[in-house]
């Protein structure tokens, strides 16, 4: 597997966007974007991504979330390591009160926090991708 | 509700008041309606919603006094008049005891009635106005979090995503200069960003939450975490920290959040400073009691201002240097205190410095976990 790995972004702020577009491309990743949670879930549904960076705060709350969720509950996209971007961390539980957002909610995932170092961005994307075919490669 | 309040019921059992009533308000904007019955009234008061409710207190059936008090129960901010047929100072007095606005003494003549309208109108307007300033009051407060977090950081943080990868992508060509410029702008952006972040710990965290993780402190650690943090405003400053520990004080508490606290009194006494000038920091034992006091030579706070001072928002009038922060400090640090069963207060002699005193409940037998959250704060005195 030597082609370049795809990345799908899902934040509704282009501004941000092309910020980690950017060290993503830089990194050599393949990158496509989408602006909303909906857009972005018919993007996933299409399927092929080797990685998602997902922000959580979106729309009117944490729309995110709900797109992470509705990811684990689905069979083939739950394979799909996430790696969330916040603005959010430890506002996160006070945010959603009695609804856990633990950073933590999905095993696979990792979390950064906006705005993001390139070297830390490109260290987990990488990371989060090679334990993703690791866990492929032992399931096989 | 932003339009005009203009909608009046009238509940009276008397035809002939209703429709005189009505007679007089014809051809006014008002929007009227009509009850003949307490309960009757009561049901109109649903569907119609009225801004202003006249309301005879002698009816048979449900008595006036009730209606007006189911009324006020319904919406506090609905305006309710009492038509009084004998008027007797006793019952118009007993009627705005149980939440009437005013009463008009029956026969009234038309233009009595109408200015009457008029005012209990304006009222009701003022009424809504403050309920509404009164939620959006309520309403920021409780979402000044998500409102902060997202409205200011996401614009920054788009801004100093943007400038990490511009720094990269243009390190070969630019100058040292330029260079050197991008990362001092980066590192303001940093520094805004992270007193937002500190802004919103003032506002949101739930710090009660913390003391489930409450671990055997030794006060030092935090101490020493908090002075080396200042250290570098001191150093600027040319001010002294010293400190003088006894050894042997621990707390049950959460080290971060302690630290923070001190750090927060310890900042405070460096920016009060002037330069040259030297803080305290003592830490003592006493009874069941750890003692911390830090002690400035500085500008000091005038008594006046001593209560407020670990209120949100307040900050010293004679700061004399830095960019000053954000007036939470102290009052964070008070909740944080608080928390862990402590106490926080302030002593200064204007224009020769403050001392502010934290006493927290010693763990005497550790790992023994016993705070007693109670305690009163004791008198400690700096070195």
């Amino acid at each position: 597997m030597s082609e370049r790995k795809k990345v799908l972004i899902i934040d509704d702020d282009p501004d941000f966007v092309e910020g980690i577009k950017a060290i993503l491309d830089g990194g050599g990743y393949e990158t496509e974007v989408s602006y909303n949670p909906k857009d972005g879930w018919a993007a996933l549904k299409k399927g092929g991504y080797d990685l998602l960076c997902l922000d959580i705060m979106m729309g009117r709350g944490a729309e995110g979330v709900m797109l992470a969720r509705k990811i684990r509950k689905d069979p083939v996209l739950r394979e799909m390591p996430v790696l969330i971007i916040t603005s959010i961390r430890e506002q996160i539980a006070f945010l959603f009160p009695g609804q856990a957002v633990h950073p933590g909610f999905v095993p696979v995932d990792e979390l950064v926090e906006k705005p993001v170092e390139p070297e830390l961005l490109l260290q987990k994307a990488g990371a989060l991708i090679a334990a993703a075919e690791k866990r492929r490669a032992g399931a096989e | 509700m932003s339009e005009e309040p203009r909608r009046v019921l009238l509940i009276d059992d008397e035809e002939v008041v209703l429709d005189s009533c009505l007679a007089i308000l014809e051809g006014t904007d008002y929007e009227v309606a009509t009850a003949a019955s307490g309960a009757e009234g009561l049901e109109k008061a649903g569907e119609f919603s009225p801004d202003l409710v006249f309301v005879d207190l002698k009816m048979p059936g449900m008595s006036g006094m009730e209606v007006l008090e189911e009324l006020s129960s319904r919406d506090p901010t609905m305006v309710a008049i009492v038509f009084t047929g004998f008027a007797t100072i006793e019952s118009a007095v007993e009627a705005m005891k149980r939440g009437a606005y005013d009463f008009l003494p029956k026969p009234f003549t038309p233009e009595e009635f109408r200015a009457m309208i008029r005012r209990g109108l304006e009222w009701r307007r003022l009424l809504l106005e403050t309920a509404a300033l009164r939620r959006e009051r309520e309403a920021l407060r409780e979402n000044f979090a998500a409102i902060v977090s997202h409205e200011l950081r996401s614009p920054l943080g788009a801004v100093r995503q943007n400038l990490f990868v511009l720094i990269q992508e243009l390190e070969a060509v630019i100058s040292e200069d330029q260079k050197r410029r991008l990362e001092r702008m980066s590192a303001r952006l940093d520094d805004l960003l992270g007193m937002i972040n500190r802004w919103l710990r003032g506002f949101s965290v739930d710090f009660a939450g913390l003391q489930e993780s409450f671990q055997p402190v030794s006060i030092e650690e935090p101490l020493a975490e908090a002075v080396e943090s200042a250290e570098g405003e001191a150093v600027r400053k040319e001010v002294e920290i010293a400190t003088m520990v006894e050894p042997g004080a621990v707390v049950l508490g959460d080290r971060g959040t302690l630290a923070e606290a001190l750090l927060n009194v310890i900042g405070n006494a460096v920016k009060y400073s002037r330069p040259g000038g030297r803080v305290t920091v003592t830490v003592g034992r006493e009874l069941q009691k750890v003692v911390v006091s830090v002690k400035d030579t500085g500008v000091g706070i005038p008594e006046a201002d001593l209560p407020r001072v670990f209120d949100g928002f307040y900050r010293g009038q004679a700061a004399e240097s830095g960019p000053g922060g954000a007036g939470i400090g102290l009052a964070v640090t008070r909740r944080i205190v608080e928390i862990h069963g402590g106490s926080i207060r302030a002593e200064s002699e204007p224009g020769r410095g403050s001392t502010f005193v934290i006493t927290l409940p010693a763990l005497e037998n550790p790992p023994a976990a016993s705070a007693g959250p109670s305690e009163e704060a004791s008198k400690g005195e700096a070195g």
